[in-house]
């Protein structure tokens, strides 16, 4: 199978995917109690007036048809009408989807290295008290809530002592550095639930590296230990964590509710939430089904990174 | 004749019959100060013959508040995010109304006090019965697009929420008050409204307590969120869905100015992070605070508490045609087995006032007091449930929903009836759960056996009255019915004066606290918190007015 047939046949396989996932979504959102037009009107909005809401809205055909207005709709780029908001559903999704990408991609930033490094050091130090120290620190980490941390953070670092903006949003029109300041705080509560992961796949890479044949046979035609670590050995580590960073992208896109909240963050995690509360079904269906995107890509991606960066694994040999 | 007796009978020669009664229930000591200005403005009488009225029979003048601190400056404030669009029509959110009354305007406002103060109208008067309310409208004033503020104006306003078409929650307001068509232009600057029956609380359904009345163009088609087009203080600079919205002075205002240069609203989620965003210095004012999530403010000298008295409260509805609460000993019994007491001070640290089983909040100044505070008795409530043949107990569900602080309430009704033998087993939904289709037959709100309902502010009782309690009423969830009760909520509807509502209104309480189908544990206050920064923010329940608001410049 050539690389082009390959990534063909990937992306199949992901369209599919998506497919699948709208059929769920759109199943999904229709077990939501309560009825749209009288989530829209409010309670004591007269039974007569959610009845022709809930007509123009469309709401009484069959659910095929529903669905089949719905998917056709997105197909030609159209994500409907906010029922809440009566507005185009598209710039909430796009404007949310930023954001999140941006909060995402600090964390990352921050988390990556800081993970790998944590775990080539624990592995070099293997047993040492350096390694215990990075592992359950790491462990911790990874357990306490990101509402538990996040709340901590800011009456340490907004309230206690003025460091760093308890909002998450920054002020109209702010450049590139103040965005990032603003976007600090918010995501050490996920470097920390993501830290410990990263730190221990590297850990683990790591030391099977240092045990392999290739690694003695290095030190032994005279390589240094840094040089070994830096041409051989670090690649190693690198691996396991692309996979990791590709299945958290769709938690650390779509699904930081709580940070969101705590921080008055717009991203697409509180986005979709307060659209399910409030049964809005286009918005809610077009979140769900852009996180789904993003993530089925994010892991595409990591596949075809992880065969660039290993030769023992190449598409071409997949069948 | 001493000059005030002059002043007192001159005045007295311009006024209406039912405003005379008024000045008549002063002079008897019926009314005191305040019974003067509220029903002497809802019946239509101006301010200024208010003040003189009230100077003259030795009460003091009234002055209207004047603002004190100093002008310009940013005001941040921190509010829910509004759900739904912004649109006067159709809100139904605290959120969204306070925002619509940054610019937008009602025909008369009610105070903290429950006094109506003229804003749109200058006036307003009822013939003798009742039926026709002509309201003279304030001249040069214009909407922010320039157009002139007229009758043609409130005409429109007012039709578009009893049509219904547009979908606007003060139809149900409306509803066997005022119908399609009766509002009429009586001239440019006057406009009478033509009522379906007698109702001497009218003005108060075309106030700011009403809150989809903000006055809009005639020509009004929606889209308020791109122009919040309004006669208020302020305008709009900016609006951003679900991120937020600034407004500013509105130089061309007809009253006076107010004193902020700009209002800076930033939307949240939820209020805790509200309360953070206070603490860390990122807002200077929350525009609501439940107390459950304001404790940490409650105590701490560099913040302010607003709270403004209001009949708000959480229903405990019984149905009163089935179930093990046919019987009114069983519904009395689970009254009595209720510490009200420990609720506001549980519930609410204080914040509330005690509910004595009917819609009746002691803010109202129609509220009988004399009529005995109930309170929580378990050797009377053993007795009744053994009279009723349930002596040795029984189960029962208690449904409600997730919102303020209903889910504590329900687990502490829960624990007062233990002590009864009353088992009540918690269903807690979500709030689009709970309210289904808001219909009989399908809806846990109006069908359940035992159920506890938030209800908001409202100047007057009439609506609750009628629609939770008389026979026909539509969010009648205990299906109430009591033809005697029937009578005399019309009777209260009539009544155009405080001393015949206060008559009636007695005989409702000692009526509603005999059959007890619904109780009304406590009213509890709204709260506003600001830093010390900020002062001038009028206690008025669920409306932010924020012209004489002004913030301390460091």
């Amino acid at each position: 199978m050539s690389l082009a047939r390959a990534i063909l046949y990937r992306l199949v396989l992901a369209c599919i995917t998506v497919v699948l996932l709208s059929m769920i979504i759109f199943v999904g959102c229709q077990l939501l109690p309560g009825d749209v037009g009288r989530a829209i009107l409010g309670p004591f909005a007269d039974a007569q007036s959610v009845i022709q809401l809930d007509h123009r809205l469309g709401l009484d055909q069959p659910l095929p048809v529903q669905y089949w207005h719905w998917i056709t709709g997105m197909l030609q780029g159209n994500m409907g009408m906010s029922y809440e908001y009566n507005s185009p559903v598209a710039p909430f999704i796009g404007h949310a989807l930023v954001n999140s990408l941006k909060l995402a991609g600090i964390a990352f930033f921050l988390v990556v290295p800081l993970g790998i490094f944590g775990g080539v050091v624990a592995a070099l130090k293997q047993n040492s008290w350096i390694d215990r120290a990075i592992v359950i620190v790491g462990l911790s980490a990874t357990v306490v809530p990101e509402f538990v941390s996040g709340i901590i953070l800011i009456i340490l670092f907004s309230i206690l002592i003025h460091i760093f903006p308890i909002t998450a949003t920054p002020p109209r029109n702010a450049g590139a550095l103040t965005q990032i300041y603003y976007l600090i705080m918010p995501s050490i509560p996920l470097v920390m639930l993501v830290f410990g992961y990263i730190a221990r796949m590297a850990r683990a890479g790591m030391i099977e590296a240092l045990n392999s044949d290739y690694a003695r046979t290095a030190v032994m035609k005279g390589l240094s230990f840094r040089q070994v670590i830096w041409r051989h050995l670090l690649r190693n580590a690198l691996l396991p964590t692309i996979t990791v960073v590709a299945t958290q992208s769709g938690y650390l896109i779509g699904g930081l509710v709580v940070i969101e909240t705590l921080f008055n963050y717009h991203g697409i995690g509180s986005l979709i939430f307060s659209a399910a509360t409030a049964k809005d079904f286009p918005m809610l269906a077009a979140g769900v089904l852009v996180i789904g995107i993003t993530y089925i890509f994010a892991n595409l991606i990591a596949d075809f990174l992880y065969s660039a960066l290993n030769p023992r694994i190449s598409l071409k040999e997949k069948k | 004749m001493k000059k005030q007796d002059k002043i007192i009978s001159d005045i007295r020669r311009s006024l209406s019959d039912v405003q005379n009664d008024v000045v008549d229930g002063v002079m008897k000591h019926r009314l005191d100060r305040r019974g003067l200005l509220l029903h002497g403005s809802r019946v239509g009488v101006s301010l200024s013959a208010l003040s003189a009225l009230s100077g003259a029979m030795g009460l003091g003048f009234i002055r209207p508040a004047r603002a004190s601190g100093a002008p310009g400056g940013t005001l941040r404030v921190a509010i829910a995010t509004p759900p739904g669009e912004i649109d006067p029509v159709t809100y139904d959110s605290n959120p969204a109304l306070m925002l619509g009354m940054q610019t937008g305007q009602y025909l008369c406002d009610l105070g903290p006090d429950y006094v109506l103060r003229p804003v749109l109208a200058t006036n307003w008067s009822a013939n003798t019965d009742g039926t026709v309310w002509t309201f003279k409208l304030r001249d040069g004033v214009k909407f922010t697009n320039g157009e002139p503020m007229n009758a043609d104006a409130v005409v429109a306003s007012v039709e578009r929420l009893v049509d219904p078409k547009n979908g606007s929650n003060a139809l149900s307001v409306f509803r066997g008050i005022l119908s399609p068509g009766n509002t009429v232009k009586v001239d440019d600057l006057t406009v009478a409204f033509h009522l379906d029956a007698p109702y001497g609380n009218f003005p108060y359904t075309v106030s700011s307590d009403n809150y989809n009345l903000i006055i809009l163009p005639a020509n009004y088609q929606g889209g308020f969120e791109q122009s919040f087009i309004g006669t208020g203080p302020f305008k709009i600079e900016r609006y951003v869905p679900k991120v937020g919205c600034s407004f500013v002075r509105n130089d061309g205002y007809w009253g006076q100015k107010a004193l902020l240069d700009r209002v800076e609203f930033t939307f949240y989620a939820d209020m805790e992070s509200q309360v953070l965003a206070l603490q860390g210095g990122q807002v200077d004012m929350m525009a609501e605070l439940a107390v459950v999530n304001g404790r940490a403010l409650m105590n701490n000298p560099n913040f302010k508490i607003v709270s403004c008295k209001s009949n708000m409260t959480s229903q405990l509805h019984m149905r009163c045609d089935t179930g093990p609460f046919q019987d009114k000993r069983v519904r009395q019994a689970l009254a009595l087995s209720i510490n009200r007491a420990a609720l506001v001070k549980g519930l609410f640290n204080g914040y509330a006032a005690l509910g004595n089983d009917s819609p009746f909040a002691p803010v109202f100044p129609s509220t009988e007091l004399s009529v005995p505070q109930r309170e929580q008795n378990l050797a009377q409530a053993r007795d009744l449930l053994h009279q009723a043949g349930v002596g040795s107990g029984f189960s029962v569900t208690l449904t409600t929903e997730q919102y303020l602080e209903i889910p504590d309430f329900a687990i502490l009704v829960k624990s007062f009836a233990e002590k009864i033998g009353i088992d009540i087993n918690l269903n807690v939904e979500s709030q689009s759960a709970y309210y289904g289709k808001a219909i009989f037959g399908q809806s846990d709100w109006l069908d359940c056996p035992l159920g506890i309902t938030d209800y908001g502010p409202r100047g007057v009782p009439n609506v609750v009255l009628s629609a939770a309690l008389s026979s026909g009423g539509t969010w009648n969830a205990a299906h109430f019915k009591n033809s005697t009760y029937d009578d005399l909520v019309q009777q209260y509807d009539k009544a155009l004066d405080l001393s015949s509502q206060k008559a009636v209104s007695k005989q409702i309480e000692t009526l509603l606290l005999d059959e007890t189908p619904v109780i009304f544990a406590y009213f509890f206050k709204t709260l506003f918190a600001t830093t010390k920064a900020v002062s001038g923010l009028p206690a008025t329940a669920e409306r932010l007015y924020l012209g004489d608001v002004s913030i301390a410049q460091n």
